[in-house]
């Protein structure tokens, strides 16, 4: 579901996630651009993510499970599948690269922890976070 | 110095009596909208609700099983939403169930547990992100004496409230960069329906242990609590305070 997100429906919600994580992050709403690090060019913590998260919930009356974020990145595949020891398999790879497909390529260190799958995401992914929630909201 | 109690929004669990109702009337009565969860007993509870309205306190009470992690969540989010946000949090609810530890059954132990420690994860877990997002507020747990000193037939509680402690001094670290205070009250034997039977069966023994020679009212905890809370305690954070009169070790 999630790779049928257009970019219509990610403009749609960004100026509300931007402006929710500029509140969040404490930072200037012209430096939340769809595609900068959260971490990397941010300075997001894990705690932030916690806050924003709970914001957005609140801003977009959806509800967003804890982990909710890491599932949809891990699309189909099992937690087995998906990474072994720690460490994200090739196919969990192949489907990190499909669901953020806004990440430029090399973004995506080899081989990758599970634990620094945070570090790829931006404001582009918390996009499709709402919008995955609002269509499972809506059919439910 | 203004306290900075009047026009916060604050939750109180275990509020409709004893030291919760103690609390409840002491921010209130400062000016703080304060919001109590009592578990079953409405009638304290409403009791406790139209003497505040008598008295012209903003107070208001909601029916919440703090053992239940999502009727935490709805209650906090219902004051959020009535209040626009969440300043204080005293997590005050509390049983007890004494015995001794071969006297004990699953449910003495799980039941104190249930309440005393999983109740006030769930009500700080569902308060602390409105908190954070805040970048302000101020949480004070009631712990006890017990968890410092303990007490025969009391391992239950012992437990409990020194697992209080420990949290208290854990969260406060946790949660220092958002600006959210975290400290804690050990309350020693105060004089509440809840201690009734301890004072009864130990009489002067313990007495005799406390060096104010008398037992704590309420009142004297839920100013502790009220001093936490407040902007007189804005240095202050990790810290658990003894309300205890002195009291000894055996």
């Amino acid at each position: 579901m999630t790779t049928q997100i257009t970019k219509e429906e990610i403009m749609a919600v960004f100026p509300t996630v931007a402006e929710t994580m500029a509140d969040a992050l404490g930072c200037d709403l012209e430096d939340i651009v769809l595609d900068v690090s959260l971490i990397e060019g941010l300075d997001a913590e894990s705690i932030d993510f916690l806050d924003m998260v709970f914001r957005l919930e609140r801003a977009f009356k959806i509800k967003i499970p804890r982990g909710k974020i890491v599932e949809n990145a891990r699309g189909a595949l099992s937690e087995a599948e998906f990474e072994a020891n720690g460490v994200v398999s090739e196919a969990g790879m192949a489907q990190l690269r499909s669901y953020l497909s806004e990440i430029p390529a090399d973004r995506f260190k080899t081989p990758m922890k599970a634990k620094d799958i945070p570090r790829l995401f931006t404001p582009e992914t918390f996009c499709k976070l709402v919008i995955t929630a609002q269509r499972e909201a809506a059919a439910a | 110095m203004d306290s900075g109690i009047a026009g916060k929004t604050a939750i109180v669990t275990g509020g409709s009596r004893g030291i919760g109702r103690a609390i409840v009337e002491r921010l209130a009565a400062e000016g703080a909208d304060v919001t109590f969860f009592y578990r079953d007993n409405a009638a304290a509870a409403d009791e406790v609700v139209a003497a505040a309205q008598a008295a012209g306190w903003k107070v208001a009470a909601e029916q919440v099983d703090i053992r239940d992690s999502g009727a935490c969540a709805a209650a906090v989010e219902r004051v959020a939403d009535r209040c626009g946000r969440i300043d204080i949090l005293v997590n005050n609810a509390g049983i007890t169930r004494d015995n001794p530890l071969a006297a004990f059954d699953d449910d003495d132990v799980a039941a104190v547990l249930a309440t005393n420690v999983t109740g006030v994860f769930n009500a700080t877990r569902a308060v602390v992100p409105y908190m954070t997002s805040q970048r302000s507020g101020t949480i004070v747990n009631l712990s006890s004496v017990a968890g410092d000193k303990g007490g025969r037939g009391q391992t239950n509680y012992a437990a409990s409230k020194g697992a209080i402690n420990a949290f208290t001094r854990a969260l406060a670290v946790e949660l220092a960069p958002r600006k959210i205070r975290v400290n804690c009250v050990a309350p020693g034997v105060i004089e509440t329906e809840m201690s009734a039977e301890v004072r009864e069966q130990s009489g002067d023994a313990v007495l005799a242990r406390i060096l104010l020679r008398r037992y704590g009212k309420a009142q004297e905890v839920a100013d502790a609590v009220w001093f936490l809370a407040s902007a007189h305690a804005s240095y202050v954070t990790g810290q658990v305070l003894s309300i205890d009169g002195g009291f000894k070790m055996e």
